[in-house]
């Protein structure tokens, strides 16, 4: 269907030019940070860059028995699902309210929420940074999850609000005649219809955290609370200068799951991404 | 396609005089009416805690200087200081320069790239390999250029291979190239944001208009030009404020590969404020370009954002 639509004068040779120029531009730099992850240490900042590397697990094992790599990646792990169970316990509430009920201040609300996207994470930096202190949170995973929940939680209520306009009305309107409460209703009725709304604005909630860097830079001090994304910049300090294979191992290593989840969702991406604006 | 109205279809109140709600008693009914906001209470009350209590926190120190000993009075010290702070206007120039020439490419280039992907077969295989930058963290992006420009030199010995240049780029001494790298890595890892945003966009397009103007003999540049890329316009706004957001914060980038340099030349906003609180431990003053950036956001929001995601009221 799609090949009869190819309008007059359309280049077949320039569409494939293009979108493959702009894959190969996507992908060579990945493949060759890969290389980067698999070669020994040596070969890796040379008077000439070296091409055709030996190849090398030693990152692998570096990142594993110097560094205490697992308990980054359950740092991360606690932190991320710790503030998307928050944002959602928070958002689906919200999101009904929201798309369900006319009542005043409600497009105020709304857009309150919204709002708080477009807040520069730098700008509340120095006071959040003395809140967790004063709270005495700094340096655990728990201020994390708070914050991530904070950062995310405006992208979460927006998308779910958005599949939540899309149920039908008839189907509440019955369970309502039939004597439901609206709480049963939003329970067993308005969740499992937007699940797929539940799980988009998850994994899009789930990806910005783990993708975090300066909050995550400023609450956590010590590898107690360091995740995946910072403790990249962890391993450019002291005498050892920045040890790059290792580096590359650690961003592949909180790339795959990520890669995996998303194109599990790639249908709802785009409505995701631009928290219900457009419809994929 | 663009639905983005918060009163738009199905946010009609729950209709009173449903056989179950001729039931209520007055009590129930007074709770109905509060019920929408004590759905809604518990998330705005959080982000009120972490956006409302900094807010006043930041205004609060704006107004002393805090070194290292206790908090002594300034009045509007801070303020006028970052006046004629030469650093702080650089930093809101740097931060316009780069995001404008960013997000300026990253639009154009994924039009194109939309426009070319969208009728095609494989247009899901396209979607998933442009994603993959996307999908890396982006302190790990920052070291992927920094490695591929400034410390390993690949780029200087490719293109010293081919002939283009004689000797090492000298990137790191450049106000500009720096500047370039920063937008590279922009582009190369967020363009995918808005390919797959204008993708679904076009794709949802009716395709019968096209059709009809290809029947009268419209060309497909004319028939993108004129049918649909106005159509898209609502959507690319929205794509378009969301990135401009994300890159008005720019900071992973900024930390790792240039330190804001050379001379303050790539030092964004973001990173401003970080090496004044963080670095100099001069928060009063940091709190004061905080509160100054807040009041422009929340301009920004209130005039341009709000517009763009609530329009067509009533």
């Amino acid at each position: 269907m799609a090949a009869k639509r190819r309008s007059r004068g359309e280049s077949l040779t320039l569409r494939y030019a293009v979108l493959g120029a702009w894959a190969l531009f996507c992908v060579a730099p990945v493949l060759w940070f890969l290389s980067i992850g698999l070669r020994p240490r040596v070969e890796i900042i040379t008077p000439q860059p070296i091409y055709w590397p030996t190849f090398s697990l030693d990152a692998w094992h570096m990142i594993w028995e110097d560094w205490p790599m697992a308990k980054y990646l359950r740092n991360s792990v606690a932190a991320i699902f710790g503030s998307v169970l928050i944002d959602l316990v928070l958002a689906i509430p919200a999101a009904y309210s929201l798309s369900r009920y006319t009542y005043r201040g409600r497009d105020d609300i709304g857009f309150y929420i919204l709002s708080t996207r477009m807040m520069a994470p730098a700008i509340v930096a120095v006071p959040i940074f003395f809140l967790f202190k004063n709270l005495g949170l700094l340096d655990t995973i728990w201020a994390l999850m708070l914050i991530y929940a904070a950062i995310n939680l405006s992208f979460v209520t927006w998308i779910i609000r958005s599949y939540m306009l899309d149920i039908p009305r008839e189907l509440e309107d019955a369970a309502r005649t039939d004597g439901a409460s609206d709480l049963r209703i939003l329970w067993e009725i308005v969740i499992p219809a937007v699940l797929p709304g539940i799980i988009t604005a998850a994994v899009i909630a789930m990806i910005f955290a783990i993708n975090e860097f300066l909050f995550t830079l400023l609450i956590a001090s010590t590898p107690d609370a360091y995740t995946m994304s910072v403790a990249l910049a962890n391993f450019t300090g002291g005498s050892d200068g920045v040890i790059y294979n290792a580096i590359a191992l650690v961003a592949f290593l909180a790339f795959t799951p990520v890669f995996l989840v998303v194109v599990a969702i790639q249908r709802h991406l785009s409505r995701g991404l631009t928290m219900g604006a457009v419809k994929g | 396609m663009i639905r983005a109205s918060l009163s738009g279809a199905g946010a009609t109140s729950v209709a009173p005089g449903l056989s179950a709600g001729r039931q209520f008693k007055r009590r129930n009914k007074r709770l109905k009416a509060w019920f929408p906001y004590l759905l809604v209470a518990p998330a705005v009350i959080y982000l009120l805690l972490i956006t409302l209590y900094p807010g006043i926190y930041a205004a609060t120190q704006s107004f002393y200087a805090i070194k290292f000993g206790p908090w002594r009075p300034v009045g509007f010290q801070n303020y006028i200081n970052l006046w004629n702070d030469y650093q702080f206007w650089g930093a809101l120039r740097n931060t316009f320069i780069i995001g404008s020439i960013s997000l300026a490419l990253q639009c154009a280039i994924a039009l194109a790239l939309a426009f070319f992907a969208y009728r095609d077969p494989w247009v899901q295989g396209w979607r998933i390999v442009f994603l993959i930058p996307m999908l890396f963290m982006p302190s790990a992006v920052a070291f992927i250029y920094k490695l591929f420009f400034l410390d390993a030199r690949v780029i200087s010995d490719i293109l010293i291979r081919l002939g283009l240049i004689d000797s090492i780029l000298a990137i790191q001494s450049s106000t500009w190239l720096s500047r370039g790298l920063l937008i590279l890595a922009d582009v190369w890892q967020w363009t995918p944001f808005l390919f797959i945003i204008f993708v679904a966009a076009l794709q949802s397009q009716d395709q019968e208009v096209e059709e009809a103007a290809r029947l009268d003999g419209a060309s497909w540049p004319a028939i993108f030009f004129n049918i649909s890329l106005p159509l898209m316009k609502p959507v690319i706004i929205v794509a378009l404020i969301l990135r401009a957001i994300d890159i008005t914060t720019m900071f992973a980038n900024v930390f790792i590969v240039t330190k804001g340099g050379p001379a303050f030349g790539t030092e964004t906003i973001s990173y401003f404020i970080y090496r004044t609180g963080f670095k100099f431990f001069n928060f009063g003053y940091a709190s004061a370009a905080s509160v100054v950036m807040l009041i422009l956001t929340i301009l920004v929001a209130q005039l341009v954002v709000k517009r763009a995601f609530v329009p067509a009221r009533g």
